[in-house]
């Protein structure tokens, strides 16, 4: 699984731009497909799998495959790029950052050295207003031909293995992408067989509308939905446990309620209980934060019973966030063992 | 009435944990209905079918509390708001989980006002081990609810929001008489994070007319900034919220028949706050939405006050929309 969630990370699939996401997922999906299966395409970019089973109840798996970014508003006179962020990023993480856009330009975002920055300036936080993406042009024009207003830019960040942890863009939600692929091609051995109506859903958008997800709960109208998830956590030095969230290598990480959605009880404790019957390291969420898909699939529609797994993560909506291979490998044997007969 | 208001306040069900009040009614409303339905997120539907207009009047069933978030080496356990906590009106009050334990809300020690993060559930558990016996995290509490009768016609106690709504729509799902109209009495989960259960019913039902049914900011005494909304002089019909402009037609409709039929109503013209009545206009193709409001006082407190009278008046009112309009 690890290739492919490499893959996965280094792909460039900003909010509304995922296709280059897409077209690695369908690949792996066509090749496990069999005539019984179904790859849907909705109009927002997102791509399901569906393995059917009349009469049994609608179970929809999902995860997001945009990522967070920026984009080209404009450019200064002497030849660097004005931006805005699409999603939620701290203008702390972005400062000197290495970034590349849709057209595989490189570039650095701009910072203040510290020997230039006064007193004041050293305690404040930089703001977006005052960067601006640098890609060695010397013009207005020589900048907006290569990089016209509306051009995407995203992290551009190695993928490297630490030990057991992984350290790279992306991970949310591409980790998602790469434990429902790997679910999906372990039920391939298996001959799909399923105990629901399934769908995996690979959706676009999260980052800044959850509309992808809205379109995904219209469609396939689930009665049950398992969004898989990344989820902020502060396991550091200093911090006691009641801050910190949840931990790095404790296993899949479970969630009563977030700020966007109070979970389903029942769905919540059947995931639990698979993981206690299969042996799956899992651990409850110590906080209630953020806010994902979830809260938009529970009210979609007509109404979905929704639970989050996450894998709990360090510095995320970064360029470098960090996670345990051990917690994906268990959200995949967690997603497998649920819906298998 | 007041036995089933007993009931109906006594009952735990915070946002999301919406089971044993929705047994409850559900036991209550089933012997009047077509039939009774509970969807995907925990909305019950109860469905007294007819041929005329298609109409659905809603009331929420769960109440403001807290998620247990974490357990500390000591046994105190931290929370997590669920809905808009009036820290100041808990602290040092009695809590209780959805499993019977007791416990009391306390503000750190030296902390100067109470909120989430300075706050703690002690239910005299000594160390961590012991607390984890009895509470699990995601366990939900409230602040013990009680209700009390005052002088007259008044009462006090939690959580009149929104469980006196739900009498009010029992009520008139029992007193309803001969109509053609299509009523659908929805029992919605999860208004007090965001009304997020009265979204999804009101998209199955798609009805012509949705009427949710809650209480209201009543004046308090010695307050500065009069909303002209007092106990005890009726229920109010809904203008426009924070967070709604109701249809103007169905406005019309609703003073109509009060006014033909002797119930005595006040106006609800609201800059803020917000009920499930938003949601239900929008939800869907959408439809023309209103609201019946009890005036309360000290909302979300542990004391929140009503008027039987007003109590009184809103369900006639339910009831004669649902034959008549």
């Amino acid at each position: 699984m690890k290739e492919l969630l490499k893959e996965l990370c280094l792909a460039f699939g900003p909010s509304g731009y995922e296709d280059s996401v897409k077209a690695i997922i369908k690949a792996r999906l066509e090749k496990v497909a069999t005539s019984a299966c179904e790859i849907i395409e909705d109009n927002l970019g997102g791509i399901y799998f569906h393995i059917p089973k009349n009469g049994a109840p609608r179970l929809m798996i999902n995860a997001h495959m945009d990522e967070i970014a920026l984009m080209v508003t404009g450019a200064t006179d002497n030849g660097e790029l004005r931006f805005e962020r699409v999603g939620g990023i701290d203008p702390l993480v972005l400062s000197s950052k290495r970034v590349i856009s849709e057209n595989g330009i490189r570039g650095v975002i701009s910072s203040k050295p510290i020997h230039l920055l006064d007193k004041e300036e050293r305690s404040k936080k930089p703001t977006v207003d005052k960067m601006q993406i640098d890609i060695g042009a010397s013009s207005k024009k020589e900048v907006l031909d290569a990089c016209p207003i509306g051009t995407y830019f995203a992290f551009d960040s190695d993928f490297v293995k630490m030990g057991k942890k992984i350290k790279a863009k992306a991970l949310d939600d591409r980790h998602g992408c790469a434990e429902m692929l790997s679910a999906i091609e372990a039920l391939a051995k298996n001959g799909f067989k399923v105990k629901y109506d399934l769908f995996f859903a690979f959706t676009t958008r999260e980052e800044v509308s959850y509309s992808g997800a809205n379109c995904a709960t219209e469609i396939i109208r689930p009665d049950y939905a398992v969004v898989i998830e990344s989820k902020a956590v502060l396991d550091l030095p200093g911090v006691g446990s009641d801050k910190s969230v949840a931990t790095l290598g404790d296993g899949a990480l479970i969630s009563y309620a977030d700020r966007g959605a109070i979970m389903n009880r029942a769905l919540t404790d059947s995931l639990i209980d698979t993981c206690e019957k299969n042996g799956i390291k899992y651990q409850i969420n110590r906080a209630v934060s953020g806010g994902n898909d979830s809260a938009t699939i529970q009210r979609g529609a007509l109404g979905t019973r929704v639970a989050l797994v996450s894998a709990p993560s360090r510095y995320i909506h970064s360029s470098s966030s960090v996670v345990d291979m051990d917690d994906l490998m268990a959200i995949r044997d967690l997603i497998f063992n649920f819906v298998k007969e | 009435m007041i036995e089933l208001l007993k009931k109906l306040m006594l009952t735990h069900g915070v946002s999301g944990r919406e089971d044993k009040i929705c047994e409850l009614i559900r036991k209550e409303v089933e012997p009047y209905c077509d039939e009774v339905t509970v969807d995907a997120v925990g909305n019950l539907i109860a469905h007294k079918k007819g041929n005329g207009k298609k109409i659905m009047l809603g009331a929420h069933m769960d109440e403001i509390g807290y998620f247990a978030t974490h357990i500390e080496k000591n046994g105190n356990i931290r929370l997590h708001s669920i809905g808009g906590i009036n820290y100041t009106s808990s602290a040092f009050g009695a809590v209780v989980s959805e499993n019977g334990v007791y416990g009391v809300l306390v503000p750190n020690a030296g902390a100067d006002s109470p909120k989430e993060e300075n706050v703690y559930i002690d239910i005299g558990a000594k160390t961590e081990k012991q607390a984890r016996a009895k509470v699990k995290i995601g366990d939900a509490f409230v602040s013990a609810p009680s209700i009390r009768r005052l002088s007259g016609n008044r009462y006090i106690g939690r959580p009149f929001d929104d469980r006196v709504g739900c009498l009010v729509l029992i009520e008139a799902l029992k007193a309803v008489g001969n109509t053609d109209n299509d009523l659908y009495f929805v029992f919605t989960t999860q208004e007090e994070v965001g009304s997020r259960g009265a979204r999804p019913a009101t998209y199955g039902i798609a009805p012509e007319i949705a009427i949710a049914i809650d209480v209201t900011r009543a004046d308090e005494k010695g307050t500065q900034h009069k909303l002209n909304i007092d106990l005890g002089k009726g229920p109010t019909i809904k203008i426009k919220d924070g967070s709604v402009i109701c249809s103007s037609e169905l406005l019309g409709e609703m003073r109509e028949i009060a006014d033909a039929n002797g119930v005595k109503y006040q106006d609800e013209m609201l800059s803020d706050g917000g009920t499930d009545t938003s949601v239900m206009q929008i939800a869907g193709k959408g439809c023309k939405a209103g609201a019946i409001s009890i005036p309360c006082g000290y909302i979300h407190t542990c004391n929140e006050m009503i008027d039987l009278n007003d109590v009184r008046g809103a369900i006639r009112l339910a009831t004669l929309i649902c034959e008549r309009i």
